[in-house]
């Protein structure tokens, strides 16, 4: 087998996992981790953006809970302020998140490495504090929570709804796939690969021809788009929206699960933010002071596996195929490929 | 007016103790180019620890004492178990960091509890200022904070390891070749920031609170200070800090607290648009 095809062997797995995750979690575990499955699909695409920009472009974005939060405010803010419907509101969410990081993008770009990590922290928490203190708005410390408006209704007797659980489920992992489908095309696209030459030198970059404002800004503004949608999902998810996600912590949470899970690699931030959503699921009951062993581990991750778990599994692969390769070159003739 | 004095003033004691973090912020950041994300950890673990020797001794001088040399080992220990084994990735020190913050964070929630205390400032009483009472213990934490800035400006240009520590920042190979330990300096480097923060925590504990969050607020602002300043450039890390909380302080006597934070968030982000590389970039080249 090659490195390749145990890639896809293991992306199918965890597809078909995914697809059947509504069945065989209450089989083997417990109801409850459906939610937490979802859950951990929706804060996933918050690392992804991260990744984005940090593994693929080489901007470290302090400030991506910012998108996040916007895409919360516009769903929650549309559907309990505005009157909108699903939709409407989802589409509010995300074109507001996708607008703000247009606009904190063409000023956040020009600068580079620790100055861009420090005026993302610096606009995210502006909108914090503004979340918090624009109470008729935003609901301030409280939040704002709101019913949910149905999907698609037919007649008067037949809606879809996120309120039936299947439904809802379902809902996140078509978005939440269609958005990793989404950065692989845009990856495997000449773009993909102008992110990758501004990330490994933009000197170079820009010498070749390639404008590297243009497509930071570009990266930037795919990952607000990213981060909203994930906003945009978990306030539906939890029909509630607070500033309490805008803050700087969320982002340095997403910075970490996308550098556990291996930056630079597309599913990674999955890896991460399902490490340590299990985690925290799983020692919080056995113990009150768990994050203190949660953060043992997050360091013993960098320093044993600091390419991350997405490292760590190509090593393992590669390692494997070369194993079968020495083994079907020895010619013993037993036919294992 | 009393207000904007009496606030203003308060913003430029706040100012020197956050400069005296921010420096130990910088060293480490400079010199071993960690992005320490735990710093306002150190902080908030200093002011915990100058509440322990208080809880005991009933004496809050000591903790001016025994404090910094607590956080002097402890830095040691977690620069030697941390930091060592990732040295020179910065992408990485901020997770190994972040995991650090969240283990002293926790742990103190664990040890000390999470109901935040407030201290009794080891000197009371007012004194007339600017016409109005000023609290004896502010001016006093300015003067300390001072003072340790100074002695730490004079230790940086005046000392051996000093010395060290500013050729292994300029040129680490070089400075190996000519038989600087580098390691010990990246170590020593790194206990001083843990120190510096520590002893900030022990000045400011009287001011703020005891509380195992206090970090979170404290260290958002340390980094602008750092980057503001220009990184590396320890004098203007020590004009950034005080000039934003002051601005910050003057900002609150006309609107609430929070108006002020956005308005000098705001200011902040201006100076890096028209000055990326720090107010006094100018003055350095």
């Amino acid at each position: 087998m090659t490195a390749a095809a145990i890639n896809r062997l293991g992306l199918a797995v965890f597809a078909l996992f995914t697809l059947a995750a509504p069945w065989l979690l209450p089989l083997v575990v417990d109801g409850f981790w459906v939610d937490i499955y979802s859950e951990m699909l929706i804060w996933s695409l918050l690392a992804a953006s991260v990744n984005l920009l940090f593994g693929y472009v080489g901007l470290l974005s302090f400030g991506q809970a910012l998108f996040f939060g916007m895409g919360m405010y516009g769903v929650a803010i549309g559907v309990a302020k505005l009157g909108l419907g699903f939709w409407p509101a989802f589409g509010l969410g995300v074109v507001l998140a996708t607008a703000m990081a247009a606009v904190a993008g063409a000023l956040a770009v020009r600068l580079t490495w620790h100055y861009f990590a420090i005026i993302t922290v610096v606009f995210s928490l502006i909108f914090y504090f503004t979340a918090l203190s624009w109470k008729p708005l935003t609901g301030g410390d409280d939040g704002l929570s709101f019913s949910m408006p149905p999907m698609l209704a037919l007649g008067d007797d037949w809606e879809l709804s996120l309120t039936d659980s299947t439904v809802q489920y379902y809902f996140i992992i078509l978005v939440v796939g269609a958005c990793y489908a989404l950065m692989g095309v845009i990856l495997k696209s000449p773009l993909g690969w102008a992110f990758r030459t501004v990330r490994e030198n933009a000197t170079r970059a820009s010498l070749i021809g390639l404008n590297v404002y243009l497509i930071r800004l570009t990266a930037f503004i795919a990952a607000g788009f990213i981060a909203g949608v994930a906003g945009a999902l978990f306030a539906f998810f939890g029909r509630y929206a607070s500033a309490s996600y805008m803050f700087y912590h969320v982002s340095g949470e997403a910075v970490v699960w996308a550098i556990i899970g291996g930056a630079g690699t597309l599913l990674g931030p999955v890896v991460g933010t399902s490490l340590l959503i299990v985690l925290r699921e799983e020692l919080s009951h056995a113990w009150e002071h768990y994050l203190i062993l949660v953060g043992v581990i997050v360091i013993l991750v960098v320093i044993f596996a600091p390419r991350g778990l997405g490292g760590v599994w190509h090593a393992l692969v590669r390692r494997v195929a070369r194993a079968a390769d020495e083994d079907a070159g020895g010619g013993d003739g037993e036919g294992r490929s | 007016m009393e207000l904007v004095i009496a606030l203003g003033m308060n913003g430029i004691v706040w100012g020197l103790i956050i400069a005296l973090i921010a420096l130990g912020l910088s060293i480490i950041f400079g010199l071993l180019d960690i992005i320490n994300i735990a710093h306002g950890d150190f902080f908030m673990v200093g002011t915990v620890m100058a509440w322990f020797v208080f809880e005991t001794t009933g004496n809050y001088w000591l903790a001016f004492a025994i404090v910094p040399v607590l956080g002097f080992a402890l830095g040691a220990l977690i620069e030697y178990t941390v930091i060592q084994p990732i040295k020179n990735a910065a992408a990485l020190s901020i997770v190994a960091t972040f995991g650090l913050s969240i283990i002293l964070q926790e742990g103190v929630r664990a040890t000390y509890g999470a109901a935040p205390t407030r201290l009794t400032a080891p000197i009371e009483g007012t004194l007339p200022l600017f016409g109005l009472e000023y609290e004896i213990y502010r001016l006093f934490a300015a003067l300390v904070s001072i003072a340790a800035i100074g002695c730490f400006f004079l230790f940086l240009h005046r000392t051996k390891l000093g010395t060290w520590m500013r050729a292994v920042r300029f040129d680490p190979e070089t400075a190996t070749a000519m038989g600087i330990p580098a390691r010990r300096v990246y170590l020593v480097t790194f206990a001083i920031g843990f120190a510096m923060a520590a002893l900030g925590g022990v000045v400011a504990g009287p001011i703020t609170t005891v509380d195992f969050q206090a970090g979170v607020d404290v260290l958002p602002f340390c980094f602008m200070a750092v980057i503001i300043g220009g990184l590396g450039n320890m004098g203007g890390t020590v004009a950034a800090a005080v000039m934003l909380a002051f601005f910050e302080g003057v900002m609150a006597s006309f609107t609430d607290p929070t108006m002020a934070r956005i308005g000098s968030l705001c200011l902040m982000s201006l100076v890096l648009m028209v000055r990326p590389h720090g107010i006094f970039s100018g003055a350095t080249r």
